[in-house]
């Protein structure tokens, strides 16, 4: 029955393959945004001596499509290049510059991510604890899931006057929620049986906390840390934004952005240096799952 | 005699190479029409395997599996069997009618004729009433019955049961053995059964094939001479427990067996039954 | 009823002290009211503004309903042929969880310059790819991951593999599909309004924060964020309330109905 077991995909193909499979897409975006250059794009000569061949070829486009230019789409390599080219001129190469914006970005999002998680963790506490503050505060925990809140991060970057205080709250403000939310499910997920043997062997509140509670949480507690890790990034390159903070990632786009014109490959070389930040955050957390929990939990869902 | 079902030297393996298991080796065995027929023994002795071969849900390793006198493959193509499994599995989003339909929709049965099929099936399950409501509003024991007229709604020849009762309690599972008694005279339908109740096997049988495992084979077919129709009587009858008896010596006699299966493989049952289903559809 | 009252009252208290001791305490406690106005004075600019704000929220909105529009649909589309084929799934399932931990929304500068900071295009773009993936996730799931015994069943019933699509799968996956698009919602206004931060007209909700908050008119920049949010709620109860029409049978429904049936 071919396409029957989707399923399953533990009997999928071997992890070398599917490697090979995620490889193969990122060629084929590289072919696609090549292709449409090659076809729409800007024309181009290449015109070197190489091993004492001279080499003299021009390529023009047949079509001419604004969307594959060279300013609306640079060729690959020319963004590539942009990691090694000086990102300002005279400066530091663009690979240490944004290297250092990464840190800078990367401080901001962990301060935000742990004074989130901290809160949301204790909040989850909270509420388990109490029904009624549950009861109280809760919607509005739901709501705010549905409230693009982070809007208010001009006002917050004005009303703290701290650039950098202000990116960590925005930070911490999107780490909370995902944590409040998965401790919150994680703390009642225990065996409801586990929950009646402590009861019978006495047990107070802070015995069923630590040994029983916060135990069972930790998978749903890890699901939301990979959440919040990749938002706690976004909401420090947002922070960035409105006050003008130069050494972050956020700053570096909107600097490269308003000079686009002069130099393209500069913004996209920094976008993907945000998604690296991003991914390599992600991964870092996910990392640090597999050492802290390996064997000893079952996977849950988010 | 003419055979419904029919088994001949049949063997399955699962997997390949030093990771190669033996579920079930040679085979033999013969169903008549009309007849009800349980497949009993230890967990992983290989019943609920048996039972997908018969319905062409695994294909056999080696060896013959004929259905009404076909290959299995064929027969579960002209859609000559019905199957109740030990969930009910119901679609959330059909209300009941609708769920007893999905068979006859999908062998193409113009809709008013599938409305009445539905209707009479619910009848012959008693819950005639219930056809508008959704699974969920209804208790696990009337879930199964929703399942068995879905099973029965084709007007199959071969009723295949996989521990359609293992998980109802017990007062709810007798009701239901009767209930499947009535059943089963009213549509004469031929009935393979897995379970792992021996007084259930009993009551509803009238022929109970002991199997042991590792690896699984059939270690003695019993008789059931208890007379029908089988009642609430039946159960108090001397007969019914002296075969009781008889069964559990023949589970015991492929014992050594059994309590090995059981030391080694503490709770193998639900990993045996995802390897079953995945192999099933790889 | 009355108990569902009951239970709402507590978090409806929390709601009315929130907007008393925002108005009356804040100015006792002699809190920068520059910043953070008081309801009445928003709800003020809200009027002053009305025009100019009424204006910006069709813009914004149009962004966004038509950003999730292309972006919910390409993901629907890319799930089908990602159930379907093993070798598709394999390939673009770790993209799509790739693309959850990118920050999509710094590609914003890069749409702007494909086409052009002033036209919603460019925030649709923003929009479609915030909420292609998630989307797109979601119903690989519900369309992959369905009860093992239902797909026996469904085999023992020779059904074609159309018709497993049709009976099972889809009905499998619309729960998981509500679940992609509730997300997408709420990442489809912040997608619309943060995108606007990097350019746009001025009728435009992130535009007129933005330049309202830089040129000290608060009261202005919070009626716009309250229309944000307000815009945020109101898509995400519009995608509770289609679920609810369209899955009858869901879990959300069983509460509402009470407990099931005894014997």
């Amino acid at each position: 029955m071919p396409g029957l077991a989707v399923g399953a995909d533990e009997g999928g193909h071997s992890r070398a393959v599917r490697m090979a499979l995620v490889a193969a897409v990122l060629v084929a975006v590289v072919l696609i945004w090549e292709g449409a250059k090659w076809l729409g794009g800007d024309p181009w000569r290449l015109h070197n001596t190489l091993f004492g061949i001279r080499i003299d070829y021009e390529h023009t486009p047949p079509f001419h499509w604004p969307i594959a230019s060279d300013i609306a789409l640079p060729h690959i390599w020319v963004i590539l290049a942009a990691f090694v080219l000086p990102y300002q001129r005279f400066g530091d190469p663009a690979w240490l510059v944004l290297l250092e914006a990464a840190l800078y970005t990367f401080r901001e999002a962990l301060v935000g991510f742990v004074l989130g998680a901290l809160l949301g963790l204790g909040l989850g506490i909270v509420f388990v604890r109490s029904r009624l503050l549950e009861r109280a505060f809760m919607p509005y925990v739901v709501a705010s899931q549905a409230v693009p809140l982070i809007t208010i991060a001009p006002i917050i970057v004005i009303f703290f006057g701290n650039a950098w205080t202000s990116v960590a709250l925005i930070s911490a403000y999107l780490t909370f929620f995902p944590v409040t939310v998965s401790a919150l499910r994680g703390l009642r997920a225990a065996d409801p049986r586990a929950f009646e043997y402590f009861r019978s062997t006495a047990a107070s509140e802070r015995q069923m906390l630590t040994k029983l509670r916060l135990p069972a949480a930790v998978p749903y507690l890890f699901v939301a840390f990979r959440i919040s890790a990749a938002a706690a990034v976004v909401g420090a390159i947002i922070g960035e934004l409105p006050n003008g903070l130069q050494q972050g990632v956020g700053g570096l786009i909107l600097q490269s952005s308003q000079y686009y014109v002069t130099g393209p490959e500069r913004l996209w070389a920094t976008v993907i240096a945000a998604a690296l930040l991003g991914l390599a955050c992600v991964g870092a957390v996910a990392l640090a799952e597999r050492l802290l929990t390996r064997g000893r939990y079952r996977t849950v869902s988010a | 005699m003419n055979a419904v079902v029919e088994l001949v030297g049949s063997s399955k393996t699962f997997g390949a190479g030093r990771a190669a298991t033996v579920a079930l080796q040679g085979i033999d065995l013969s169903i008549g029409v009309g007849e009800f027929v349980s497949l009993i023994g230890p967990s992983g002795c290989g019943k609920s395997t048996l039972l997908r071969l018969i319905g062409d849900l695994i294909p056999a390793t080696s060896g013959e599996v004929r259905v009404n006198g076909k290959p299995a493959a064929q027969a579960r193509r002209g859609r000559e069997y019905g199957i109740v499994f030990q969930a009910p599995v119901l679609m959330d989003w059909r209300t009941v009618d609708r769920n007893v339909e999905l068979p006859l929709e999908i062998s193409g049965v113009p809709r008013a004729e599938r409305r009445a099929r539905a209707a009479a099936m619910l009848k012959l399950v008693e819950l005639a009433d219930f056809g508008g409501r959704y699974p969920w509003q209804l208790s696990g024991g009337m879930q199964q019955r929703v399942a068995i007229a879905r099973a029965l709604a084709t007007d199959p020849a071969l009723l295949l049961m996989d521990e359609p009762f293992g998980a109802l309690d017990e007062m709810t599972r007798e009701r239901l053995n009767l209930e499947l008694m009535r059943i089963w005279r009213s549509t004469g339908t031929t009935v393979v059964f897995v379970t792992h109740s021996i007084p259930e096997a009993v009551f509803l049988s009238g022929r109970v094939v002991v199997m042991s495992a590792r690896p699984g084979r059939v270690t003695r077919v019993v008789d059931i001479d208890l007379p029908q129709p089988r009642t609430a009587e039946t159960r108090n009858q001397e007969r019914y427990f002296e075969l009781v008896t008889t069964v559990r010596a023949a589970l015991r006699a492929g014992g050594a067996d059994a309590a090995a299966a059981e030391a080694e493989g503490l709770g193998t049952e639900p990993a045996d039954a995802e390897r079953i289903v995945a192999e099933g559809l790889a | 009823m009355s108990a569902r009252i009951r239970g709402a009252l507590p978090s409806f208290l929390i709601f009315v002290g929130v907007l008393l001791v925002w108005e009356f305490g804040l100015a006792a406690l002699n809190v920068q009211s520059f910043v953070l106005p008081r309801p009445t004075v928003i709800l003020a600019a809200l009027v002053d503004q009305a025009d100019l704000l009424a204006r910006a929220t069709l813009y914004t909105g149009s962004e966004v309903v038509g950003g999730l529009l292309v972006g919910c649909g390409l993901g629907v589309l890319a799930a089908f042929a990602a159930a379907r084929w093993r070798t598709v799934r394999e390939g673009f399932l770790p993209m799509g969880v790739a693309a959850s931990s990118i920050p999509i929304l710094a590609l914003a500068p890069l749409t702007n310059i494909w086409f052009t900071a002033e036209s919603a295009t460019s925030r649709m773009a923003i929009v479609a790819v915030l909420t292609f993936f998630p989307m797109m996730v979601n119903t690989v799931r519900g369309l992959t991951q369905v009860d093992p015994a239902a797909l026996e069943l469904m085999t023992a019933c020779a059904a074609s593999e159309g018709q497993i699509l049709r009976k099972l799968r889809i009905p499998n996956a619309l729960p998981y599909m509500f679940t992609g698009l509730k997300v997408a919602t709420t990442l489809a206004v912040i997608g619309a309004v943060v995108g606007e931060y990097f350019g746009g007209p001025l009728a435009a909700l992130g535009v007129y924060i933005q330049s309202e908050a830089y040129n000290f008119r608060y009261n202005h920049a919070w009626a716009a964020i309250l229309i944000a949010c307000a815009m945020g709620i109101g898509f995400y109860v519009l995608a509770i309330l289609a679920e609810r029409v369209v899955l009858p049978w869901h879990a959300s429904e069983r509460r509402a109905e009470g407990a099931q049936l005894g014997h």
